[in-house]
């Protein structure tokens, strides 16, 4: 089956209101150009799903599109802190819990498995579960010892970027896999954008490295730089120039306005030209 | 090896990280002095440790001619990739060591990256638990380190608590996972004090006790006898650690704000020209 589609068509099949997981990690290999277009469109209400999150939370967040966020991390690692993402938990306007890494994981396989929870150590002793409602403090039937049950987390979508893809939806992922792999089977709509389709021949010399399966994938969409400005190995490193001038404009109204109409309320061509095109983006990215 | 004449601050808190570690682990690298401690380690200490890349996961890397701020990909570093299934089985396996830099930790080695002031009206929202819960209750060694030892930082208790210490946090939750070290710039500290809470191990050359009482928000635990000073960095050490960080990237740690970050997106340009100019790109299936 062919299932190539362009952006607009992945953001038309995502419902207000949905629970929409990003795969990627932090300032790595995000769905960006797929999350551009879901902040540019009049999508509200959405729940987002991150294990590792940074731009992508950060910007849905900017654009008002975001009434819930399940996250164990949002930031701008080096660069520091994820600036709409730190207003809004300061102002409570926006409905945060705080999960850690592997209980996402844990989450999303549970939905995987068909189970209602997965039991854990992870977050006893901390004030994770005090904060977080959704666990519950169980008893080991086998051992009666206090464990955490992760409930299942169950995305409407998963948006996710890989390197190379066929039109059938299989997915080759160089670098790291981060939680991608684990989105896209626990969501009920996975969309995946890639810097390049191959044939699908072409993606099997990839052996493992295919780690998507086109039967976990509804649709891809060929973007050239979907990543950017977060890294996407091995193909271009994250630009933190940009990231450093997206945190001085998300400094002020004024800036972000201007941020807005120069990189969210573009296309994808338009905002890779307000980069200089891709040749500029080559020179000073690509590994 | 002769003692090294002279070194700096940063040196002396690496290379005690590094002399922390051993055995046959998978040791995370996600900050520059976390990277170089591990890298550091496995040079002259514990031969045996799988360095991981970082922000990629990648496992045994090639260490590169200068210390990389990530993206630099398993197949350019000739890695093992990882997924995070790995990382995390090797958590709850304990072959996993990381030294974590929280931004609290308090007298029971609670730790915090999460908010300053209640978690429901933060006074800073910070970055969230990540995956330090993780470790707190299934590693057999945790490590923290802390750059700028302060009242502010080193504080009787943590305003949330990410990570779990020691007293009231271990109960159901067993020793895995408990503090074991804590490394500042002041000196050592392990969890061996009363009850668990935080005791002088060993000071840095010149630090006195007065001055970690100064800078700690609570009363810190001397055992009995003289403290002991911290074994400085050998000339290797310093040799090692200077070959592995020709930018200086680990200087940026001790800085922060907007000026630690625009230079920290200098040194990221320099170093990819650096590299290019020793690792010529070559694809997957040796295609340039």
């Amino acid at each position: 089956m062919d299932k190539r589609m362009t952006i607009d068509e992945v953001v038309d099949r995502i419902p207000n209101g949905a629970k929409v997981a990003i795969g990627g990690s932090s300032i790595s290999r995000k769905p960006m150009a797929l999350v551009r277009a879901l902040a540019r469109s009049d999508k509200r209400d959405l729940t987002v799903i991150v294990d590792v999150g940074g731009p992508d939370v950060d910007l849905l967040l900017g654009t008002g599109s975001v009434s819930q966020v399940i996250y164990a991390f949002v930031g701008f690692e080096v660069l520091g802190l994820a600036p709409h993402f730190r207003r809004a938990r300061q102002n409570g306007t926006v409905d945060f819990q705080e999960w850690t890494e592997y209980t996402v994981m844990a989450g999303l396989d549970a939905t995987i498995k068909r189970v209602p929870f997965i039991p854990t150590h992870a977050t006893l002793g901390t004030d994770v579960p005090k904060v977080n409602t959704a666990f519950r403090e169980i008893t080991d039937p086998f051992n009666q010892e206090p464990l955490i049950a992760v409930p299942a987390l169950a995305p409407d979508v998963a948006l996710i970027h890989v390197n190379y893809a066929d039109i059938q939806g299989n997915g080759v992922i160089l670098g790291d896999g981060h939680v991608d792999v684990l989105c896209a089977k626990a969501a009920k709509n996975t969309y995946m954008s890639c810097e390049r389709l191959l044939s699908s021949d072409e993606l099997q010399r990839f052996g493992r490295d295919v780690q998507v399966l086109r039967v976990y994938s509804k649709g891809v969409v060929e973007v050239p730089w979907g990543a950017h400005p977060t890294g996407c190995a091995p193909d271009y490193r994250t630009d933190l120039r940009h990231l450093q001038e997206y945190l001085k404009a998300a400094s002020s109204d004024a800036g972000w306005q201007q941020y807005e109409a120069d990189f969210v309320d573009v296309n994808h061509r338009q905002y890779l030209d307000n980069h200089g095109g891709a040749e500029e983006l080559v020179s000073r990215l690509k590994v | 090896m002769p003692l090294a004449p002279e070194f700096s601050v940063d040196e002396v808190i690496i290379t005690t990280m590094a002399r922390q570690l051993h055995g046959e682990m998978l040791v995370s690298s996600v900050t520059a002095f976390g990277s170089l401690a591990a890298h550091l380690a496995k040079r002259l200490y514990a031969p045996d440790l799988a360095v991981l890349s970082t922000p990629e996961s990648g496992m045994d890397v090639t260490p590169m001619p200068t210390l990389t701020l990530g993206q630099f990909l398993t197949d350019v570093q000739q890695g093992i990739p990882l997924t995070m299934e790995d990382i995390f089985d090797a958590i709850f396996t304990d072959h996993f060591r990381i030294w974590i830099n929280p931004s609290q930790i308090d007298q029971y080695g609670n730790t915090n990256i999460t908010a300053i002031g209640d978690w429901h009206h933060p006074k800073v929202a910070l970055v969230g638990s990540r995956g330090i819960p993780e470790d707190t209750s299934h590693l057999s060694e945790t490590f923290y380190y802390i750059l700028n030892h302060s009242p502010r930082a080193v504080l009787a208790q943590v305003d949330f608590k990410s990570g779990a210490g020691n007293g009231e946090s271990r109960r159901g939750l067993g020793s895995h996972g408990a503090p074991t070290a804590l490394v500042t710039d002041l000196g050592v500290f392990s969890f061996t004090g009363p009850g668990g809470t935080m005791a002088v191990n060993s000071l840095h050359p010149g630090v006195t006790i007065e001055e970690v009482q100064e800078r700690t928000g609570f009363a810190v635990y001397v055992g009995a006898g003289e403290v002991a000073v911290t074994d400085p960095p050998t000339e290797e050490d310093i040799r090692i650690i200077r070959e592995s960080d020709p930018l200086e990237v680990r200087k940026l740690e001790l800085m922060s704000g907007p000026m630690a970050a625009e230079k920290f997106v200098n040194i990221y340009e320099r170093e990819r020209q650096a590299l290019h100019a020793t690792y010529p790109r070559v694809g997957k299936f040796g295609r340039p």
